[in-house]
């Protein structure tokens, strides 16, 4: 089943934008599409909340943008990681681990 | 650096919204594509394909828009965009717009205006350091009159709570109401003496106020001594006017009181304490005969006192009731009853101007006038949203939240507002230019600085704001709950869905005429009371007489011989001027308020003092009753035969007679007055004369006696010349014949009587042709209330008028229909405007004492008034809606 990141799960949202450009850089179906794979088919992100998310950290400078062309030579929009992007997403990283060990070690407790 | 890469990308937002657009829809657009590749690539046909990229994607205008929502900057742009939509909406519907930010430019206008009253007298800062830490202490007195709590206190008092209090650091005392003979000296003028208001201080005056003189210096505490306090201190307003601004005038003497005076200082500009005009100060000065018992009689000096730190005010009333409790001990015969009161600086000064109730009234006014006007526009504004449903209803449908919504609809109203408002303030600036220039009927008023502050633009502000929001509330409220299905389906000519609407817009006009009615009946009161005030019989004949003031100074005629010689001398020579009908001195003129004496009747028992029989107590030349044209009723009036050596005589007036004497004949009784500052001597009735009013705002008649000039001489007094041509003619004969027997005296207030009895009225005809206005402005505003309602539903119900007409309804039947509807409305309004208006009599039975006012005819004028304006107001469109035609109304849709 695909389950939608809310917004609540924001921060998750540009957490896994931001690891999906590790690899390379993407335009946004790719984006869209690499974060399918990684989770696992897990997340299906939507344009809705992909495009905003986007827009939102080019905004903030964890990523910056330009045209290019895709595979079928199509003109598209692509994304790369930016050097405070690569902090963020060592922060962010750190972080979600603290907090999902938390959580796992509240559900163990009796 | 993220702050800057956000700031770029906020102004970015700002002002190229293009660019960004562009490239938003492009990449949307090659996303799109590409997903369609996509499916194709998977095997779908590719119409399909592009039908399945365009569900996943969702909706391109939404997901653009989602996008936007959340771009730094873009509550700074929605509200651009609002503006600029609000700004096409309004120039789209002229009419609309010009009667609506008309209407509300009349409501803040007038509002404006008076608010700049509200500003000059209770917003300005009294001058000097830290204001409000300034106490001002008064007496209280056990009496009534005006203002009985601002009494001055006298000269043992100040001293003694100066040294007794604990509660101020420093504590000054000033004599503000003095006249001063002053005497202009130069080569090139003529010289004429002028009486001049000034004040006598403590020397600490000053630095109590906080203070300081803008050349020179201030009173040091040698200058209170006798001998050393021939020095002055000048306002900055004399100082421009009589001498130029000469900075050289410091250290050099000027003429007071025909004496020599040295010039010591000049006080700044903006020195100026509402309500006293003081053009110069001298020194206060204590002698040995102001600490006499008896000079407690005399009260003449507000004190200001600087609280201590950490002391509250109330601290400093308590403490001065108990001084005021002590003093009334000590010398009850005098102190009986007299308390203290302690105000702050600022409070005082607005209480002691009196105004502050005539504000409220005002205030008052204008607040229902801009509610009437807000009320129209609420009106025109949601009859303007039922024609909008549809277009409501699609942005709606189209995604737009609820709350967004709402605030596109106030975008739309405060423009209005803020249109309306600036045209106001337009208005308001004449307005205040016309008030400031009717306001002057004394110099208290004519020093108040009327003028658009930036008090007055806040307050505009602020107005226009809360009409924005009373004006759009509920019509935004009403738009974010439209029932977007109904109204988007084909409805024709359905107005079940403005039944609230047309409910709720009844419900308003019928609370304008209400309160236009309210207006209206209390402004007919006011009007009905000062015109039966202005136009009572005063008592005496106020035509064709000339008045002036005189002030007998010491340095010439301290002994009563020199007044009588004064007067005896003068007098004859007036009454030989030519023109001169009769002329003769009194100590107060006619219906100007006199002085009050008490006095015992022989044979009637002994009362305590503070208990006695009081009567005004005029005193008056020989010719005094001709000049004034008061009759004679009986007996006698005085001749040159009342001489200081001759037994003692007075007049009664028929008021005396009535109250003390009921049938007896008055003439030979002896009366016993008690007059400050001499013994008291037993005197006969002589003569019985008419009842003059003792104020001219005045409705009571009190009992009067006159005394002879020559048996008791005073030293301030006013002339009076009959005349039977022009009195302002024989001001410079007046003048001339005065400085022929001193040169030095001056002449106070030379004007006719007519002239002196309308600078009385003060202000009351001027507001209350003002508060007039208001109320026909809310009239007016109502009438077109009225209107609007009853033309926008004749509109809705064109077609429901065509079927009745089709069915056999004639034109008058049509007529009546609409008539009755509106009238109905007025009729409501009218009754609940009445039932507000009933206790307004009782009201204004306090503000003019003694006059009752009962007019049942203003009761029935007024409502017949509103039900003929709104007659008028119902039947244009009436009469439109029985032209209609059935069968074009019936076929248009």
């Amino acid at each position: 089943m695909g389950s939608e990141p809310t917004t609540l799960l924001q921060g998750t949202l540009d957490l896994l934008i931001l690891k999906s450009l590790v690899a390379a850089e993407m335009h946004g179906l790719g984006i869209s599409r690499r974060i399918q794979l990684i989770t696992g088919g897990t997340f299906v992100v939507k344009p809705g909340s992909l495009f905003p998310a986007l827009h939102r950290m080019e905004e903030e400078g964890w990523i910056s943008s330009y045209w290019g062309d895709s595979e079928n030579n199509r003109r598209a929009k692509f994304y790369r990681l930016t050097k405070p992007g690569r902090k963020q997403l060592e922060a962010e990283t750190k972080r979600w681990g603290r907090i999902s060990l938390a959580i796992a070690q509240a559900l163990q407790a009796s | 650096m993220p702050l800057f890469t956000k700031a770029r990308s906020f102004l970015r937002n700002i002002f190229s919204p293009h660019r960004g657009e562009a490239d938003l829809d492009r990449e949307v657009q090659s996303y799109l594509r590409l997903l369609t590749d996509e499916n194709i690539r998977a095997g779908m046909p590719p119409t399909e394909a592009q039908c399945a990229a365009r569900i996943e994607l969702g909706g391109t205008e939404q997901v653009k828009e989602q996008v936007r929502e959340q771009q730094i900057g873009n509550w700074l742009r929605s509200v651009l965009s609002d503006f600029r939509f609000g700004f096409r909406q309004l120039r789209k519907n002229p009419g609309f717009t010009a009667v609506a930010v008309l209407t509300l430019a009349l409501g803040i206008a007038v509002n404006a205006t008076m608010f700049s009253l509200v500003s000059a007298f209770m917003l300005r800062h009294p001058p000097g350091r830290n204001p409000k830490r300034v106490a001002v202490v008064t007496s209280i007195n056990p009496g009534n009159g005006f203002l009985p709590d601002a009494n001055p206190v006298s000269i043992p008092n100040f001293l003694a709570w100066r040294e007794a209090n604990q509660v101020f650091a420093d504590t000054a005392a000033a004599d503000q109401y003095r006249s001063v003979n002053f005497t202009p000296v130069s080569q090139s003028t003529a010289g004429q003496p002028q009486a001049i208001r000034s004040a006598a201080v403590s020397p600490n005056y000053f630095s109590v106020l906080g203070v300081s003189p803008e050349l020179g210096r201030t009173f040091n505490d040698e200058e209170i001594q006798p001998g050393r306090n021939r020095v002055v201190i000048l306002s900055h307003e004399l100082w421009e006017r009589q001498f130029a601004s000469d900075a050289s005038l410091i250290g050099r003497a000027i003429r007071l009181n025909r004496e020599n005076y040295t010039v010591i200082g000049v006080m700044p500009s903006r020195f100026h304490l509402t309500g006293f005009t003081p053009q110069l100060w001298t020194p206060l000065e204590v002698t040995a005969a102001n600490q006499t018992a008896n000079a407690r009689k005399d009260r003449s000096l507000l004190l200001f006192a600087r609280l201590k730190p950490g002391v509250t005010i109330e601290q400093a009333r308590a403490e001065f009731s108990a001084l005021a409790r002590r003093a009334e001990q000590d010398f009850p015969e005098i102190e009986k009853g007299w308390g203290a009161a302690v105000r702050t600086f600022p409070d005082f000064l607005l209480y002691n101007f009196g105004i502050r109730n005539g504000l409220a009234v005002v205030m008052t006014t204008v607040a229902f006038v801009l509610l009437i006007a807000c009320a129209n526009v609420a009106g025109l504004l949601l009859a303007r949203a039922a024609g909008r449903r549809k277009e409501l209803a699609i942005r709606l449908a189209l995604g737009a939240g609820g709350l967004r919504i709402i605030r596109q609809l106030l975008t739309e109203n405060l423009l209005i507002a803020f249109l309306g408002g600036a045209l106001g303030l337009l208005l308001a600036y004449w307005g205040i230019a016309f008030v400031r220039a009717n306001m002057n009927f004394n110099e208290a008023m004519s020093a108040v600085p009327l003028s658009l502050d930036s008090n007055v633009l806040l307050f505009a502000l602020a107005a226009s704001t809360l009409c924005a929001l009373l004006c759009g509330l509920a019509p935004a409220l009403n738009a974010s709950r439209t029932d977007v299905n109904n109204n988007l389906k084909e409805e024709g000519r359905s107005s079940s869905s403005s039944h609230s609407h047309s409910r709720l817009r009844t419900t308003m006009v019928t609370c304008q005429i209400a309160v236009a009615l309210f207006l209206l009946v209390g402004t007919g009161l006011l009007f009905r009371g000062i015109f039966m005030i202005e136009h009572q019989n005063l008592g005496f004949r106020a035509d064709h007489l000339l008045t002036a003031n005189v002030v007998l100074d010491d340095a010439r005629y301290k002994d009563a011989s020199q007044q009588s010689l004064f007067v005896r001398s003068l007098i004859p020579q007036l009454a030989q001027l030519p023109g001169v009908e009769a002329a003769s001195a009194t100590s107060d003129l006619p219906a100007a308020g006199p002085g009050t004496v008490t006095f015992r009747v022989q044979g009637q028992p002994e009362v305590p003092a503070n208990q006695q029989l009081s009567a005004s107590d005029n005193v008056v030349t020989t010719d005094f009753f001709r000049t004034a044209g008061i009759p004679l009723l009986r007996g006698r009036a005085f001749t040159e035969q009342d001489t200081p050596l001759a037994p003692r005589v007075i007049v009664v007036n028929q008021e005396f007679v009535n109250r003390h004497f009921h049938d007896q004949n008055p003439l030979g009784k002896q009366i016993q007055l008690n007059v400050s500052g001499t013994a008291s001597q037993w005197s006969e009735i002589v003569g019985v004369v008419g009842n003059v009013k003792t104020y001219s705002e005045g409705i009571i008649d009190d009992p009067q006696v006159y005394e002879p000039f020559l048996q008791r001489p005073i030293s301030s007094f006013s002339l009076m010349l009959r005349t039977g041509s022009d009195p302002s003619a024989l001001a410079s004969p007046l003048r001339t014949a005065v400085a022929q027997l001193d040169a030095e005296l001056p002449l106070a207030n030379v004007m006719s009587m007519s002239a002196l009895i309308d600078r009385q009225k003060g202000g009351n005809p001027f507001f209350v042709r003002l508060l007039a206005s208001f109320a026909f402005l809310a009239l007016i505003l109502a009438g077109i209330g009225v209107y609007g309602l009853i033309a926008y539903s004749v509109g809705q119900r064109t077609h429901e008028i065509a079927i009745r007409m089709a069915l056999g309804a004639k034109r008058p039947d049509v007529l009546r229909m609409i008539l009755r509807d509106g009238m109905k409305m007025t009729a409501i309004g009218a009754a609940v405007g009445l039932a507000l208006a009933l206790p307004l009599p009782r009201v204004f039975d306090a503000i003019f004492y003694g006059l009752h006012l009962r007019e049942p005819r203003l009761y029935f004028l007024v409502p017949m008034t509103i039900l003929v304006v709104a007659l008028l107001a119902t039947y244009i469109p009436a009469r439109r809606a029985s032209r209609v035609d059935p069968m074009s109304a019936l076929h248009q849709d």
